[in-house]
């Protein structure tokens, strides 16, 4: 009975120095963001709280538009992840679902460039933005998501689990149609899926960077974290401040996941397991 | 009914999604044939001096509704993206130093300033510098802003303290070649062993190649970069590291070594002084300026131009004129360190003023004359690219690879570099 | 599963179909103009000369043979490769000794999963740019630890191998949980009653953990090796804000002696610094040869047990 105590110490006691690196970043982080610069360069380093917290943002509140880029990238990610649950799951109920000439053949495609590395299409993918004249707009960050097939492929298992086929015969015999059954039938069913997806498209949206590196130009119309390294390699000296934005970039979608966390979590082993 | 209400929520949150796409991100300027023009102007961070640019804003209010915008990071890359969508392009866009040879080459994206007046002002620019803009066929793509001539910042007080000359006049007469400025660099590091001459031999390279005549290119497109001159600045710039005076600052602690005295002097451009400012405020007065070893080069010093697309070029020259009036530059010099292309203003009290970082040195007595003496070398668009392995293979001898290798393969790889950019 | 019917609907002709076809437009219209198309794209840019703003030429095999020629771009495959076995392989065994802890039936485990998942929504940035500050070798907390230790301290930033492991590091710090938590669903898949059985057999627990534990867990172990090696060998987000600059003569060059310099950031520099788009196809398709190069590889090292198991 002990030997199994203290088994169970022992799990409790690594997992908690798992825990603490995990954890120590944030509350580094925190350090840096609430001390002056002079004292993250001081020896022995100082390990508490300061009060700068607030000299520090005002600081980085002068040097870039930080609460600017915040709305924008909060603009992208929500309408990307309205886009992206829509068609995604649209498309996935249909590949799930249904039978059709060149399913196969078309969900083929799909599989075969989920596997291939995103970033291989990046430059015709800059070249085609310019020719549409979105280089520059937030707008150009909106369509590289919708092209990505994890969601159509993520979302397309978890139909085939969530939304059983009589649910389907039983819609279709009280005379629904097909957009129908996805609207009224489909979607209630997957909501936790679309939670899932959801989430994740967000949180992707929100921490990209190399392609708001690439399209973006002007100073009104940046993401957060493409402000972020501007400030870093403008200002990178002066640590407190760039920590304190490195703090308030994390904390909106840190408060997110946490909110959502459970979900989030069982969902997205769902999709890993059934490989 | 539940389900419809919820049906109407997502409809209108797409129908939102939908109509804050279509109005958002469109920020083409208005044409209007009468009352105030929009121009756009973009510069980077220390580009331009902001209250220049913000007089600017209301000294043309009648005419022009100027938005100047800073944009950050990589300014060629957001200007040639900008360029290629053609949309939202700028009317006035900078154009820096280390760039404007690259973009030479496409000179039809911008309206030659030369058809817009700019061919009378040219007496008072610098001549090498007016050059730097133009096409190989005379056309003025690049209105100069500043300029880099180098100099060498040293603290008085380390120098003064390892027994070498400290006053600038002494400096500048005793230090005058490279060796005896090196010999000098020994005699510090013996003297206070946590000082350096040098931080990186990278810089002491850039300089060196920058006083000659020719660079890596010649103006017959050839690559030269195997020759003499260049073996000449490969090994002055090595010589710091063999005697041991390099602190190999090749990453962000530059600015700790310049605060706390690891590096004791640059030799840099005039707009150093303001990374040094900027790096290290407790050490205001404890430098001085004296002229570089081996003679002035120019390093960076930027340009103004006016992209084809603007809808108004001839406004548009009018304000690059303004900005960059002898006045004005002498007050870009005040402002932001940049040093004036146009030597009427460094008559300017603005120019001639005591520098309290430097002690109260009068700077431009240094500046000054080594602007007129800048040699003028010939910069193909390729140059920056084919100096790239020079630097890289330096830095790895200081990490302690073979010498003779690195400077074996910096210059293979140049010329494979070269021979890509089509040169012979 | 024989006998049962077909999923939904009986299959239909095209013209019937319209209405599934219209569903599923609007993902792949976008979907192939702009993923598939690219793809293909990329692959003709890399027989161009282009700068983005002139016109393309045609130079053939040229691009391919500077690239097999060019130093710099094989030190950028050394880095790429060094820096994702630094980053993939001690991560997925301490993931997977994580999940083993995670399954054994404790209390707060999902505060636990919540807390190792944490990292991975983090803001790459924002994270790069803390190691930029934590790792710095004069301020940094890290080197003023090892001064506390008394124990030499690391140019981390400067130092050829330290810059890798710097961002492997990064790297892993921010998928270990994620590789965790997707490890923990694969073991609480395994049905209890084989340990039980094995127990029963008198089976220890490292036999039971090699012989059944892996074995079930091998789909698994594949799915992430195999995300870990399509995202790893792709890093980009953390050499160019760990080293980014407005250097004049050398932006994005990943660092001294360039020991931070991955493909995908040689490929950027090339692409939009040098404004060499032809090369930088080429330098990205050659990224994408070595992705699938090391996916092979990976799927015959680790269905080889597999195979071996059947035959037994």
């Amino acid at each position: 009975m002990t030997k199994y105590k203290i088994g169970r110490l022992g799990i409790h006691a690594a997992l908690l120095v798992g825990v603490l690196v995990s954890f120590f970043p944030f509350y580094w982080m925190v350090v840096m963001a609430t001390n002056t610069t002079q004292d993250i360069y001081r020896y022995p380093p100082k390990l508490t709280f300061g009060s700068h917290l607030g000299d520090n943002i005002s600081r980085l509140l002068d040097n870039i538009d930080f609460f600017g880029s915040m709305l924008n990238t909060a603009f992208v990610a929500v309408t990307v992840t309205v886009m992206v649950l829509f068609v995604d799951s649209l498309a996935a109920f249909t590949f799930a679902k249904y039978r059709f000439p060149g399913r196969n053949v078309l969900f083929g495609l799909v599989l075969a460039m989920y596997m291939l590395p995103t970033q291989l299409a990046i430059l015709p993918q800059f070249i085609i933005v310019s020719d549409l004249g979105l280089a520059g707009t937030l707008r150009a960050l909106l369509i590289p998501p919708l092209a990505n097939a994890f969601g159509i492929f993520w979302m397309r298992q978890y139909v085939i689990g969530a939304v059983p086929d009589e649910l389907i015969e039983a819609a279709k015999i009280d005379g629904a149609g097909f957009f129908r059954t996805y609207w009224q039938i489909a979607l209630p069913a997957i909501r936790p899926g679309l939670a899932f997806l959801g989430i994740y498209t967000f949180v992707a949206a929100w921490n990209d960077y190399i392609w708001p590196l690439i399209v973006l130009v002007d100073p009104e119309h940046i993401t957060l974290q493409l402000a972020l390294a501007q400030l870093n390699t403008a200002h990178g000296t002066d640590f407190s401040m760039v920590m304190a934005g490195a703090l308030l970039a994390i904390v909106p979608l840190l408060l997110i996941f946490v909110l959502f966390a459970r979900n989030f979590i069982a969902d997205a082993t769902k999709g890993a397991v059934r490989e | 009914m539940e389900l419809s209400r919820r049906r109407l929520l997502q409809a209108s949150l797409l129908a939102a999604a939908g109509g804050i796409t279509a109005a958002c991100g469109d920020d083409s300027s208005k044409k209007k044939s009468s009352g105030p023009q929009d121009i756009a102007l973009w510069y980077w961070g220390g580009g331009l001096s902001d209250k220049v640019v913000a007089d600017a804003v209301t000294q043309f209010a009648a005419q022009a509704t100027i938005k100047p915008s800073v944009v950050g990071g990589d300014f060629k890359q957001k200007l040639t993206t900008t360029l290629a969508a053609g949309r939202s392009v700028p009317d006035i866009t900078g154009i820096k130093g280390e760039d404007i040879a690259a973009l030479l080459p496409q000179a039809k994206q911008f309206v030659d300033l030369n058809t817009l007046g700019a061919d009378k002002l040219a007496a008072q620019f610098l001549p090498w510098k007016w050059k730097q803009g133009s096409t190989q066929d005379g056309k003025l793509i690049g209105f100069p802003i500043d300029i880099g001539p180098t100099a060498l910042f040293y603290r008085e007080d380390l120098f003064a303290k390892a027994g070498l000359p400290s006053k600038p006049e002494d400096v500048s007469a005793q230090l005058s070649t490279w060796d005896a400025y090196f010999a000098a660099g020994v005699k510090l590091k013996a003297a206070l062993p946590k000082s350096f001459l040098v931080a990186t031999v990278s810089s002491i390279f850039g300089v060196a190649v920058g006083q000659n005549t020719v660079r890596f290119i010649d103006s017959g497109n050839k690559f030269v970069g195997d020759q003499d001159h260049i073996r000449k600045a490969w090994d002055t710039a090595l010589k710091p590291f063999t005697l041991g005076i390099d602190a190999k600052i090749n990453d962000n602690s530059w600015n700790a070594a310049v605060g706390n005295g690891a590096v004791a002097a640059e030799v840099g451009a005039a707009w150093h002084a303001l990374d040094i400012s900027q790096a290290a405020p407790d050490t205001k007065g404890k430098w001085r300026v004296a002229a570089g070893p081996g003679g002035p080069a120019n390093i960076g010093g930027s340009f103004l131009a006016i992209p084809k697309a603007s809808a108004n070029p001839e406004l548009a020259f009018q304000i690059i004129s303004w900005l960059l009036s002898p006045d004005n530059q002498a007050r870009g010099f005040t402002d932001a360190a940049l040093f004036p292309s146009s030597p009427a203003a460094y008559k300017l009290p603005a120019l001639t003023a005591p520098d309290a970082f430097f002690g109260d040195q009068v700077t431009i007595d240094v500046f000054g004359p080594a602007a007129e003496k800048i040699p003028i070398a010939y910069e193909a668009p390729g140059d920056a690219a084919v100096a790239v392995p020079y630097y890289n293979e330096l830095v790895k001898v200081e990490g302690g690879k073979d010498a003779e290798k690195g400077w074996a393969d910096a210059v293979s790889q140049a010329k494979q570099i070269a021979q890509k950019q089509g040169v012979s | 599963m024989a006998g049962r019917r077909g999923r939904g609907a009986r299959p239909q002709s095209i013209a019937a179909a319209w209405r599934q076809y219209a569903a599923i437009s609007p993902f792949f219209l976008v979907f192939v103009g702009f993923n598939l198309i690219p793809v293909f794209f990329t692959l003709y840019l890399a027989f161009q000369r282009w700068d983005g703003l002139g016109d393309m030429t045609f130079v053939g095999l040229d691009q391919f043979k500077f690239l097999v020629h060019d130093p710099v771009f094989w030190q950028s495959v050394r880095n790429t490769i060094v820096i994702w076995v630094l980053s993939t392989f001690p991560m997925l065994f301490v993931s997977l000794v994580i999940a083993t802890m995670l399954n054994a039936g404790i209390r707060f485990s999902s505060f636990y999963r919540v807390a190792y998942f944490l990292p991975n929504v983090t803001s790459l940035v924002a994270i790069a740019l803390f190691f930029f500050a934590v790792f710095s070798s004069q301020s940094g907390i890290v080197n003023a630890t090892l001064h506390l230790l008394h124990l030499p301290e690391v140019g981390w930033l400067s130092n050829s191998f330290a810059i890798k492991v710097v961002i492997a590091l990064l790297m892993s710090w921010q998928w270990t949980g994620y590789n965790a938590i997707i490890y923990l669903a694969g073991l609480q898949a395994i049905p209890t009653q084989l340990y039980e059985a094995a127990r029963i057999d008198g089976a220890g627990p490292v036999q039971i953990f090699f012989n059944i534990t892996i074995p079930l867990l091998r789909p698994i172990i594949l799915f992430t090796l195999i995300v870990s090696t399509v995202t790893g060998l792709q890093s980009f987000t953390e050499p160019q804000v760990l080293f980014g600059s407005t250097a004049a003569t050398n932006p994005n060059s990943g660092g001294p002696g360039q020991a931070g310099l991955t493909m995908m950031l040689y490929f950027y520099h090339q692409a939009f610094d040098n404004n060499d788009y032809g090369y930088a196809a080429a330098i990205v398709w050659a990224l994408f040869l070595l992705i699938l190069l090391f996916v092979v590889i990976n799927w015959r090292l680790v269905t080889r047990g597999e195979r071996k198991e059947r035959a037994r």
